[in-house]
């Protein structure tokens, strides 16, 4: 079992109005909410506590890639993840991910990636993402060739990273005669890879095919969930195998405080920001981004969306997010966990407006009072070793 | 007075390509819109009273397949001059709505010699700047309606589209939705390079266009009527882009008049 802190990075500050005035927290939310004075604290602040998770014993520190949202202003999370390779010595670097069809040619992210893998000795997670829906819109992106584009992108990137350059790539959407890269991964025969996102049948037939780890949507209710991670373990078993319980992973927002009363005390007015203004226009499926069975899956899903969700006793009951005292939380986390069979919690422990003292104490408590009882009961933290026996890394 | 149809699949290419066939008379080729009217619906059969009606599914909408060998409108233009071939129709007058609007123009710069005549209705294919489209890729339904119809409320809207994901029309609406994206997504339901190619169509060509669209701004229809060399433009009051579900008495009359002339 491993725990990890992961970070929206989300923007905080907005006007008193936004729902009623603002469309949308992504692609079109104008950008003169913005405060970059502001920003400066922001994200060095919301950079101390993907250390600080270090500090305090996790295993490791998480984050995605943004364009054109305040859900998080983070379009370049490969910039972050250096400074967290040169600013901790022991923490897997999670980076879920890169949004391939965005990179132009793609073999940039097999050289980012490559660069944190190097300046941090070997901590990297490589994940590999389509790219939100709204980021279509975005970039003015055609998202009928997502699916091929990513795929086109993600073998390219493994083949850097495993075959010894230079070679051709002649494909539908690159031509590049000389694919040689500089640098190469420190992890051989490449960091691991996990494929995050939209939970299509496409995307878990993808990650079961190739025994990568898979990271289905947050922020649906609990039976949805396990829904989509039976779905990747039913496609593992397809392909001929058990899926590992490090392939799978859970996402979840996270709020401890001394007792049940003084967690929802705290929490639930940032929380609620999240909800109201930050999800706004997430779940958006542009044309051909799924195929139309899978998006009208989802469509049909879409009232058991957090976005969609208004009282504390729903937020409980559909374990959208866990929330109470320690005794509370690892009880829930514990029959959560053992529920979905993940090995891998991904914690979002800062939401909304969740300031930084609250959101210190907050992953204080959860390393202290419940981390250490989720190892005892759940198992300790795969070895790297065993973590790349289960997978395949090629 | 329903006209014998005839729905089957044709092969165009290596397309596998669903195609209705409907009425009597001299053949009309009609080329549907974004919103995937590939089911004989009601103004298929008033203008098949006076025509024989060939409504193929574009590759990609409805059970038409290929939808991955085309990329860009120019390959829908092509199908069409393939599937001309297939049909064995050497000139053939043609219907085309938004989209279709938009493939006929393509089709005819590529084939002028096998369109004797065009309707173009709200076409999609060109960008007035001073008049931008609407956003069609919405998944909004209700903001969908507004942008379509003059009348949000209109009982043809049902006829038109799905009104919620439990509709079990659902599937072949969000096929047809990948399929516009696929050509219209960027740039936005139109080709840039278009306008200079316009001169290319000899032939005598009628738009149609409703007043409120908008989708597509009348402005469109009155660029169109200018650069086209042989057009006429007619605008439809209190109408807005579904204009055969919103007025089909008048445009099959507009049809019929202007096919018969």
């Amino acid at each position: 079992m491993r725990f990890f802190t992961f970070h929206l990075m989300p923007y905080n500050k907005l006007p008193d109005d936004f729902e009623e005035n603002y469309g949308t927290a992504w692609a079109t939310v104008p950008n003169s909410l913005y405060d970059p004075v502001y920003g400066h604290e922001l994200y060095n602040r919301f950079l101390d506590e993907l250390i600080y998770a270090e500090e305090i014993g996790f295993d490791g520190v998480c984050i995605n890639e943004y364009h054109q949202s305040v859900y998080g202003h983070l379009p370049s999370p490969n910039l972050m993840g250096s400074i967290l390779a040169r600013q901790t010595k022991r923490v897997k670097i999670a980076i879920i991910g890169n949004a391939l069809p965005f990179y132009d040619p793609p073999t940039r992210v097999a050289e980012e990636f490559a660069m944190i893998d190097v300046i941090s000795g070997g901590r990297l997670i490589a994940g590999m993402h389509l790219g939100g829906g709204p980021e279509y819109d975005s970039f003015s992106m055609n998202p009928t060739f997502a699916r091929s584009k990513f795929q086109e992108a993600l073998d390219l990137t493994v083949r850097a990273w495993t075959e010894a350059g230079p070679f051709e790539h002649y494909g539908e959407h690159w031509k590049l005669r000389h694919v040689n890269p500089w640098p190469t991964p420190y992890q051989k025969p490449h960091p691991p890879i996990w494929i995050s996102g939209e939970d299509s049948k496409e995307t878990t037939a993808l990650a079961a095919r190739r025994r990568y780890s898979y990271l289905g949507s947050p922020y649906f209710h609990k039976s949805f969930l396990k829904k989509n991670l039976d779905m990747f373990r039913k496609a593992c078993k397809k392909n001929g195998y058990t899926a590992h319980e490090e392939q799978a992973g859970w996402l979840v927002p996270i709020y401890v405080a001394e007792t049940d009363e003084q967690a929802w005390a705290e929490y639930e007015k940032h929380l609620f920001y999240f909800i109201r203004k930050l999800l706004k226009g997430l779940m958006v499926f542009p044309p051909g981004y799924s195929s139309p069975k899978s998006i009208a899956r989802i469509g049909m899903a879409l009232k058991q969306f957090l976005a969609n969700i208004t009282t504390r006793e729903e937020i409980e009951e559909g374990g959208y997010a866990m929330v109470g005292s320690p005794e509370t939380v690892r009880e829930k986390m514990k029959d959560y966990v053992q529920d979905f069979g993940v090995g891998n919690v991904l914690g979002l422990f800062q939401i909304g407006t969740l300031p930084a003292d609250l959101t210190n104490k907050n992953m204080t408590l959860f390393a202290e009072q419940v981390l250490p009882y989720l190892r005892k009961e759940l198992g300790e933290p795969a070895t790297d070793e065993e973590i790349s026996n289960a997978l395949a890394t090629s | 007075m329903n006209s014998v149809t005839e729905s089957k699949f044709i092969d165009v290419r290596g397309k596998r390509t669903q195609i209705t066939i409907g009425g009597a008379g001299p053949a009309l080729l009609y080329l549907h819109s974004a919103g995937g009217e590939v089911e004989w619906t009601r103004f298929h059969e008033m203008l098949a009273q006076y025509f024989t009606v060939y409504l193929p599914a574009h590759p990609g909408f409805g059970d038409s397949r290929g939808l991955e060998n085309i990329h860009s409108i120019t390959d829908y233009a092509w199908h069409y001059v393939d599937l001309l071939d297939v049909l064995g129709l050497e000139t053939v007058p043609i219907v085309g709505f938004s989209l279709g609007g938009w493939t006929g123009m393509e089709l005819a710069i590529l084939r002028p010699e096998r369109i004797s005549k065009m309707l173009l209705v709200n076409s999609a294919g060109i960008r007035i700047p001073e008049a931008p489209m609407g956003e069609l890729f919405s998944d909004d339904i209700e903001k969908l309606k507004s942008l379509l119809f003059y009348d949000p409320n209109s009982p043809v809207i049902e006829e038109a589209m799905p009104l919620s994901y439990e509709d079990n029309r659902i599937l072949m609406w969000l096929k047809a939705r990948e399929a516009t994206a696929r050509v219209g997504w960027n740039p936005y339901l139109h080709n840039p390079r278009l306008p200079d190619h316009l001169f290319r169509i000899p032939c005598p060509v009628r738009i149609l266009w409703g007043n409120d669209d908008h989708l597509l701004p009348v402005a469109t229809g009155k660029f169109l009527v200018d650069a086209l060399p042989n057009a006429t433009l007619e605008i439809f009051e209190k109408t807005g882009h579904m204009l055969p579900y919103e007025q089909a008495e008048r445009f099959v009359e507009e049809v019929r008049k202007f096919l018969s002339d």
